[in-house]
């Protein structure tokens, strides 16, 4: 599969042979660590300033190279097709070298900050429960009524949410039921192949 | 126009939590009242909070102290 790069990406990219290979390799390493922390202004000044060019020209750069990486990364391109994709911009052999070595080192990486990016939900927490026994109410006087109360502590998004639930002993005794016939389907053979073909 | 909720309804029951998962032998006694409220834009959604026996002593003195205003006015 080959990556298709805009005009305008064509021309951030177009700056870097005039840059040379080892100044590429160091605008290659900011945009890693620019992709691992975040902006930084400050880097990309004492960037310019050590390689005498206009802070507008590395930030483009920069740019480019993020949007290489990090396209390529996503889709997990192979070697030969990211060579044949960075070819049509007609850059120096040692140039295409540098780059092909740089997506290589830093894909592991970029796919783990990627997968971060996926929609999640509410992952659980802990649980805590409690056995009521019900008296009286507004309606009815005189009662036994045994019910549990529920509070399931749940994490979305750094936030912890509660939700308080609460379900007579029958419910959740049918509950405990359909839960253990859920993790009963892992031990059947179906199961037991795709887990073995993951591995 | 309302700008706050305005009160539907009101439902209340007494039971005695039994045990839970951080202490056996509970025996403790609570109320739990649900308000049924309107708001402002007409969806009336449930209410529910729990109260202990002292908390809802003071709960209803309120009100009753409520009611005795009401009528002096």
């Amino acid at each position: 599969m080959l990556l298709v790069l805009s005009e305008e990406q064509k021309a951030h990219l177009g700056c870097l042979p005039r840059l040379g290979a080892a100044a590429v390799g160091e605008l290659g390493r900011l945009a890693v660590e620019l992709l691992r922390r975040g902006a930084a202004p400050r880097a990309c000044e004492a960037a310019a300033r050590k390689l005498d060019v206009g802070v507008d020209t590395i930030q483009h750069c920069v740019e480019g190279l993020t949007y290489l990486l990090t396209e390529s990364s996503k889709l997990m391109i192979s070697e030969l097709d990211f060579q044949d994709s960075i070819n049509v911009l007609g850059f120096p052999d040692e140039l295409n070298t540098v780059l092909l070595q740089l997506y290589l080192d830093s894909r592991k990486e970029l796919r783990s900050v990627l997968s971060e990016l996926a929609p999640k939900l509410p992952s659980y927490h802990s649980l805590e429960w409690r056995l009521d026994v019900q008296l009286a109410s507004r309606s009815l006087r005189q009662q036994i009524k045994p019910t549990v109360t529920i509070k399931l502590h749940l994490n979305q998004n750094e936030d912890r949410t509660a939700q308080v639930l609460q379900t007579d002993p029958s419910t959740l005794l049918h509950l405990i039921q359909q839960l253990e016939q859920a993790l009963g389907e892992m031990k059947t053979n179906h199961c037991r192949r795709i887990v073995r073909n993951m591995k | 126009m309302a700008t706050v909720g305005q009160f539907v309804d009101i439902k209340w029951k007494l039971g005695v939590a039994m045990s839970s998962d951080t202490c056996r032998s509970l025996k403790y006694p609570y109320v739990t009242v649900t308000l049924k409220v309107a708001d402002p834009s007409g969806q009336i959604t449930d209410r529910s909070f729990e109260m202990t026996i002292p908390q809802f002593k003071n709960f209803f003195r309120q009100f009753k102290e409520m009611a005795a205003v009401l009528e002096t006015v």
